[in-house]
């Protein structure tokens, strides 16, 4: 199985000179993100990521299946992840690497077990029929901050899409296509965001040689093949918790992780703030003369 | 150099116009990378990119811009100790690639009792001794008609930088300023910083000082040259704005 490309002793040493003295190499402050750009593609559910130079892309698909037996009101919601080789030759179809594994757990620890996505509004047919909603995720390029970007994609896509509106009559239900019926975004609740912290070891600062905690944001591939521990913070922007994560490496104080999380919601207020600008900014494009309000059956609730 | 004033574009497959082949009463016609030749007497090119002949020398090869780097000849490169073993170092020159090996012997006043100590993760300057396709290539650090290292040898601190191979054959022009279009180390260099560099052919580029902020400045604005292809006076402005928010 290849193995990534290690970095030679020169950069290791070199980018732990630079960050203990508070610079990085592409000139960027310590918690500041790269370049972020979202897309949504023509057809609803398709969210297209590019955080600096890593991409990924999510995509949202429904149908129609039959719910769990020991949750019958409930309907189905899966978040797939793959990592091609497109994406780093590291990465081997169908043998899902540590990161891949680390990451889909993460995005199920975010995105579904914080109830993002109100399953129970997914149930059709009690114990019968329910929507089964996929989220695939594909990375088609690797430069680290997997994390961040991926939730990101899956946010993003979960909230732009839109699936066919049902009804019932009696005991026979009815699936409309886009052409009877205009289709109907799903039932959110909140919108939660990764903010991955990557910890660098310490430095003494001040004369009483107090310990400090370096620690960066939005990390490239070449600096997280180098850090000695990350902690990931989901929450949303009111400063809800999802979970919080820190697979191993070196210990952190806890008073950095306070100061984590208070930064991380800052950060989260400017990504969710990010996305409700492109979702406006794309139905204002789709919604060109004003009609989709009249086409919607859906009743307020 | 190219006695036509309009640049030649191929494809792999194409035919070259014969006139475009230039003859030398004395000469044999050498071939550079990306052409084929194939007995008695057609030329292929391999590759897509800018036909350059040189007349004088008799030379001709196609100039492209390709992602993978393979060794030559001749090539100077920056190689990574990968591991060594009892009588040579293996290097790696790009990700994902097989070694090439550097016999331990190769180093300037090297000798059986006296040789140089690299660990894993040491980087190296070289030339590429031995290439054949199918085969690992060799390196070797000394010139081996004059026994002196003429530069090459262990890098050690300063920083690793990927370039595009384009923009390291560019780097490694003699008059890298008016055939290559590069100006950012020379403006840099006017600009009053202090830095040593040295480029492979393999697309990295080393950059060392005394200075983490001058190296730091040197490689943002190679790698942001190379990634914008800027022209020279755009580079001008990259190396001002740079400055500027050095000091």
């Amino acid at each position: 199985m290849p193995r990534e490309a290690e970095p030679s002793q020169n950069e290791k040493d070199f980018i732990l000179k630079a960050v203990r003295e508070g610079h990085r190499l592409d000139g960027r402050a310590l918690d500041e993100f790269r370049q972020l750009d979202l897309k949504f593609g023509d057809q609803y559910g398709v969210a297209d990521v590019t955080l600096g130079k890593t991409r990924i892309i999510a995509k949202v698909t429904a149908e129609v299946t039959v719910p769990y037996t020991d949750r019958p009101f409930d309907g189905i919601f899966t978040i797939t992840t793959e990592l091609s080789p497109m994406a780093s030759p590291a990465f081997e179809v169908n043998r899902p690497t540590e990161t891949e594994v680390l990451l889909s757990r993460l995005l199920e620890k975010t995105v579904r077990r914080s109830n993002a996505l109100d399953t129970e509004s997914l149930c059709l047919v009690a114990g019968q029929k329910c929507w089964s909603i996929r989220v695939d995720l594909h990375v088609l390029s690797h430069d680290g901050n997997l994390i961040d970007a991926s939730c990101l994609a899956v946010v993003a896509a979960l909230r732009h899409f839109r699936k066919p509106d049902t009804s019932m009559e009696g005991d026979t239900l009815t699936v409309y296509t886009p052409a009877e019926r205009e289709p109907v975004p799903l039932s959110w609740l909140h919108s939660p965001f990764c903010i991955t912290f990557s910890f660098f070891g310490s430095i003494s600062v001040g004369e009483d040689g107090e310990e400090k905690d370096i620690w960066l944001l939005d990390t490239t591939l070449l600096e997280e093949q180098l850090r000695v521990s990350s902690c990931t913070i989901s929450m949303n922007k009111h400063g809800e918790i999802c979970q919080v994560a820190k697979p191993g490496g070196a210990p952190v104080e806890a008073v950095t992780v306070v100061q984590c999380s208070s930064l991380a919601l800052q950060k989260v207020k400017d990504l969710s703030d990010f996305v409700d600008q492109k979702l406006a900014e794309d139905s204002k494009h789709r919604n060109k003369g004003g009609l989709l309000a009249e086409l919607s059956a859906e009743n307020a609730r | 150099m190219a006695t036509q004033t309009d640049k030649v574009y191929v494809l792999p497959g194409d035919e070259i116009d014969s006139a475009l082949i230039p003859s030398h009463p004395k000469h044999p016609l050498r071939l550079g990378p990306g052409l084929r030749h194939v007995p008695p007497s057609d030329l292929f090119p391999t590759t897509a990119g800018q036909l350059v002949t040189d007349r004088r020398k008799n030379l001709i090869w196609v100039e492209s811009n390709g992602g993978r780097y393979i060794p030559a000849v001749g090539d100077l490169v920056i190689g990574t100790i990968h591991h060594g073993a009892a009588d040579f170092f293996y290097v790696t020159l790009s990700d994902y690639t097989s070694n090439a090996t550097l016999p331990q012997l190769a180093f300037e006043m090297a000798s059986k009792k006296n040789r140089p100590q690299l660990h894993s993760g040491n980087l190296v300057y070289a030339r590429v001794s031995l290439a054949n396709r199918h085969m690992d290539p060799e390196l070797e650090c000394v010139s081996p008609s004059t026994g002196k290292a003429e530069g090459l040898g262990p890098l050690s601190e300063g920083m690793l930088y990927s370039i595009s191979l384009g923009m390291a054959r560019r780097l490694l022009m003699r008059k890298s300023a008016e055939e290559g279009k590069v100006v950012v180390l020379d403006e840099l260099g006017a600009a009053g910083l202090a830095f040593e560099t040295a480029v492979g052919r393999n697309g990295k580029m080393w950059v060392n000082s005394k200075d983490i902020k001058t190296v730091l400045v040197v490689g943002r604005a190679v790698t942001e040259t190379d990634e914008k292809s800027l022209t020279v006076e755009q580079q001008k402005k990259l190396v001002r704005r740079l400055i500027k928010e050095m000091a």
